[in-house]
């Protein structure tokens, strides 16, 4: 049975608990303003002055790069990968799984709580000012609002389902440094959060369209500067979707290994 | 003096063969930081797949100016990188022994860890030198050379420094960790790319405040003969000069936060 | 005897800086803050000779760990004065570490993840011990703490017990003429502790090296110390041979008594049931006012007494008698 009440104490808990770290808060807010900084300037020499480069205007480019900080920023603020391997680590996993709980479950809604956080007291306030005063292309329609905010969340869960599939190697192998690093090097260039794929050279662009991680940051990107539109939105959150089953059931079948390891070994 | 350098050797001997108890992990690690690297390179190459240039660099000079950046961060890794933690050095009471021994402090607490995973730096980057020299052809004289490897001292230092103030950050605030995350990692990444992108407040305080443009900007620029709009031509070859500078002011700081240790004891 | 430790009117007091928190708070903190002021010790003063044992105790919090970092040099104190081996540790802290070894319970100062026997090694090195004296240290302490067994083992596989002789003895590599312990058998069984204890009294006894103890372990002080030096709140109030104050305090005794039947109600002049279990009674007096003879031929003219002893106080209790009950009643600190 699935107990909402249960989740969503979770969700409460680490939402007040974020307010406790405020300095992390902070922390995060600089550095994603520093990164902003630093591929907001990147695409500027990039585009040169030119008023377009591959069918796409600098505005909607700076758009682009905007909304994919903000989305990393949204992303960023949750921790499983980090979270499950302490767990792991010092062994308190096990007296987790004593708990009536699902545990990737748990940490999703402990997740969002902390997301939440940040979302509220850092990212919006900072990106509606810079919404305000720099020169972007925002959607004209409320749809596309929408559809963003839709292809954002089944975004988060993608990004979630994956990371946490990687934290839970940690069951399986003492080191992970080397794994993490794939990891987070396809989630920034496969993702399209730094380069859209429409510049990828097409060897390149393929592989991306047929991995997950495109679905975390360029579909809700290119869908907030129209890049993506009309019937196309609808074909890409399918996609989304698909991704997010995949890798949803990914997820179980790592879990269901190594809670099975934690059970008869004692982690 | 001479007794130092032998008991350095002796420490960090020491601290390699702790390290290499844990031969998987030394070993994924390498790995991890090369793929890292590899990863940014990558993303610099995609990048410039349309464009070509980057504020008139192309990819291999961005891959040399990467990689110096990269060689003496190892050399940094190496040296330095575990002074970012002395909060947990002090608030767990372990700084301490530091002081009940009858060697200079600073010197005892930087000889304590010798990270020898800095290894992924130094194949990666001398990988990319030889790749780079060859498709820009580079002719390398000796004094080429020569500033080459001062200016890898002199981003050392710099980056070192800025390590040590970070550290010495603690003897004040009981926090350096998180100070590293917030100034200095983000600091490195925007120095992965030419300062010239970035607007003129951010180049002049990379120059002139915390210098990092005298890490691999400068340099480079000296090496590959690119202009440095804003600055002065061949501001580069201050950078080993820069570097002595920074670290002093560095290691003042670091004695001063000692010297308030002792008499707040927190 | 020449005094090897001079503390006189020692001061220290910490600016506590008001906590601010966040990430604002610690930016502000770094150009403005607001003190309380605390004294940790306000005037503290003793003299230790060469050769002696003296337990250095107080509650948490009483000034120990500061009053020792001022004499390790750690600490630079606010007032008063401080000699060790006739240097001002503060002042000298290089050359002060050479006359001192310390053993801080709680953290090794081993290097954690490599075999023991390097740690003495590097040690030796930063130490400046001759080969040959570190040979013969080596041999004495393999000898006595048999270091032996787990020389070649890392110091993180250590068990505690190894550990704390493993520290201990690289605590004396350097022949320091004087030792600080602090909480030397902390966490150790009993076994340990006595292998650690019967070590410290026979290099004090051996070597003559003057031993500060700092514990919260009575026992330590009773079965290693002659003297004590009590403090609280910054402030000495004891200071002299350990039997004077179990005399003043020690006049409580213990009488246990097994009775043949189980819930009875003892009432009896001069003496006070303060536990029962079962048909097993605790019972307090003082013996100044009754003996306990007296008492047992009390219970014995009522009840049926199978089985008793009688306790002699710990020096634990009357110590947390004496924080309990105030520091006015001390005997005036006498000096041994």
């Amino acid at each position: 049975m699935f107990n909402y009440r249960v989740y969503w104490t979770f969700t409460k808990k680490s939402f007040l608990r974020s307010s406790v770290y405020r300095f992390d808060v902070w922390s995060r807010l600089g550095s994603n303003i520093i990164f902003l900084l630093m591929w907001g300037s990147i695409w500027t020499a990039l585009y040169a002055g030119r008023e377009e480069a591959g069918g796409v205007g600098f505005e909607a480019m700076l758009t682009y790069i905007v909304v994919s900080q903000f989305l990393t920023g949204v992303n960023g603020a949750g921790t499983p990968l980090w979270e499950i391997q302490e767990k792991v680590r010092t062994g308190d996993i096990a007296l987790e799984l004593m708990r009536p709980f699902d545990i990737p479950l748990r940490y999703l809604f402990a997740d969002i709580g902390s997301v939440a956080f940040y979302i509220v007291t850092a990212l919006l306030p900072l990106y509606t000012v810079l919404f305000i005063f720099m020169d972007l292309a925002l959607p004209t329609d409320w749809l596309t609002w929408l559809y963003f905010v839709v292809a954002s969340i089944i975004g988060f869960m993608i990004r979630y389902c994956i990371e946490m599939s990687f934290g839970l190697l940690t069951f399986f192998l003492v080191e992970t440094g080397g794994i993490e690093d794939i990891f987070y090097f396809a989630m920034s260039l496969l993702s399209g959060s730094v380069i859209p794929l429409w510049f990828f050279p097409d060897w390149l662009a393929t592989i991306a369209l047929y991995l997950p991680f495109q679905g975390i940051y360029y579909i809700p990107n290119a869908i907030f500067i129209g890049e993506i539109a009309g019937a196309e939105i609808l074909v890409s959150i399918g996609i989304q979707l698909f991704w997010v089953a995949v890798t949803y059931m990914t997820l179980r079948l790592i879990w269901n290994r190594a809670s099975r390891k934690v059970v008869v070994q004692g982690g | 003096m001479l007794r130092y350098v032998e008991l350095y050797f002796k420490l960090v001997g020491a601290g390699i063969r702790a390290q290499l108890q844990y031969r998987f992990a030394f070993v994924m690690r390498i790995v991890g930081m090369i793929t890292a690297y590899s990863g940014t390179a990558i993303t610099m190459w995609v990048m410039l797949y349309q464009f070509q240039e980057l504020g008139s660099w192309n990819f291999y000079e961005m891959l040399f100016l990467f990689a110096i950046a990269i060689l003496s961060w190892g050399f940094c890794i190496i040296l330095f990188f575990h002074f970012r933690s002395l909060d947990t050095y002090i608030l767990n009471g372990t700084f301490d022994r530091f002081l009940v021994r009858p060697i200079n402090p600073f010197f005892h607490f930087m000889a304590m860890k010798f990270d020898v995973a800095a290894f992924g730096q130094f194949i990666f980057s001398i990988f990319i030198f030889i790749w780079v020299s060859i498709e820009l052809g580079i002719d390398w004289s000796f004094g080429k050379f020569l500033f080459l490897l001062a200016s890898i001292v002199g981003g050392v230092l710099i980056q070192g420094g800025l390590l040590v103030i970070i550290s010495a950050l603690a003897f004040w605030t009981t926090k350096s960790e998180q100070f590293y995350w917030v100034v200095m990692y983000p600091a490195r990444n925007l120095t992965n790319y030419p300062l010239v992108i970035y607007p003129k407040f951010v180049q002049w305080f990379t120059a002139f405040v915390i210098p990092f443009g005298f890490v691999n900007y400068f340099p480079a620029a000296v090496i590959l003969g690119k202009e440095t709009p804003f600055f002065p031509e061949n501001i580069g070859y201050l950078a080993p000069i820069v570097g002595i500078v920074f670290f002093v002011i560095a290691y003042y700081i670091w004695m001063l936060g000692l010297s308030r240790y002792k008499s707040t004891g927190s | 005897m020449v005094p090897i430790i001079e503390v006189e009117h020692l001061m220290k007091d910490f600016k506590i800086a008001k906590r601010e928190t966040g990430f604002a708070g610690a930016i502000r903190s770094l150009v403005k803050r607001e003190f309380i002021t605390k004294e940790a010790v306000k005037d503290i003063s003793f003299t230790i000779e060469e050769g002696e044992m003296v337990g250095y105790i107080g509650p948490n919090g009483a000034g120990k760990s500061t009053t020792i970092k001022m004499l390790t040099g750690i600490l630079v104190p606010s007032g008063g004065s401080v000699r060790v081996n006739g240097i001002i540790p503060y002042e000298n802290r290089q050359k002060n570490a050479k006359n001192i070894g310390v053993v801080f319970g709680q953290r090794t100062q081993l290097w954690w993840d490599l075999p023991t026997i390097e740690s003495f090694e590097l040690l030796k090195e930063i130490y400046q011990v001759s080969n040959e004296r570190y040979e013969e240290n080596m041999a004495t302490f393999t000898d006595i703490l048999g270091l032996d067994e787990f020389l070649d083992t890392p110091v993180r596989q250590l068990s505690l017990g190894q550990r704390m002789r493993a520290d201990i003895a690289a605590s004396l590599l350097h022949d320091p003429p004087i030792l600080f312990l602090d909480e030397p058998t902390i966490g150790l069984d009993v076994v340990a502790k006595e292998k650690m204890r019967t070590f410290i009294k026979e290099i004090n006894k051996e070597r003559n090296i003057t031993v500060i103890l700092t514990t919260h372990d009575m026992e330590d002080i009773e079965k290693l110390c002659k003297r004590m030096v009590l403090i609280d709140h910054g402030q000495k109030v004891y200071d002299g041979e350990i039997s004077v104050v179990k005399d003043r305090f020690g006049k409580i005794r213990t009488l246990v008594v097994d009775l043949e039947e189980s819930d009875c109600i003892l009432q009896l002049s001069g003496g006070k049931v303060f536990k029962e279990e079962g048909n097993r009674y605790w019972i307090h007096f003082n013996r100044d006012e009754v003996s306990a003879s007296e008492l047992i031929a009390q219970i014995t003219s009522t009840h049926n007494i199978k089985d008793l002893t009688v306790e002699e106080p710990e020096i634990e209790s009357i110590i947390s008698r004496i924080y309990q009950e105030g520091f006015q009643d001390l005997p005036n600190p006498v000096k041994v």
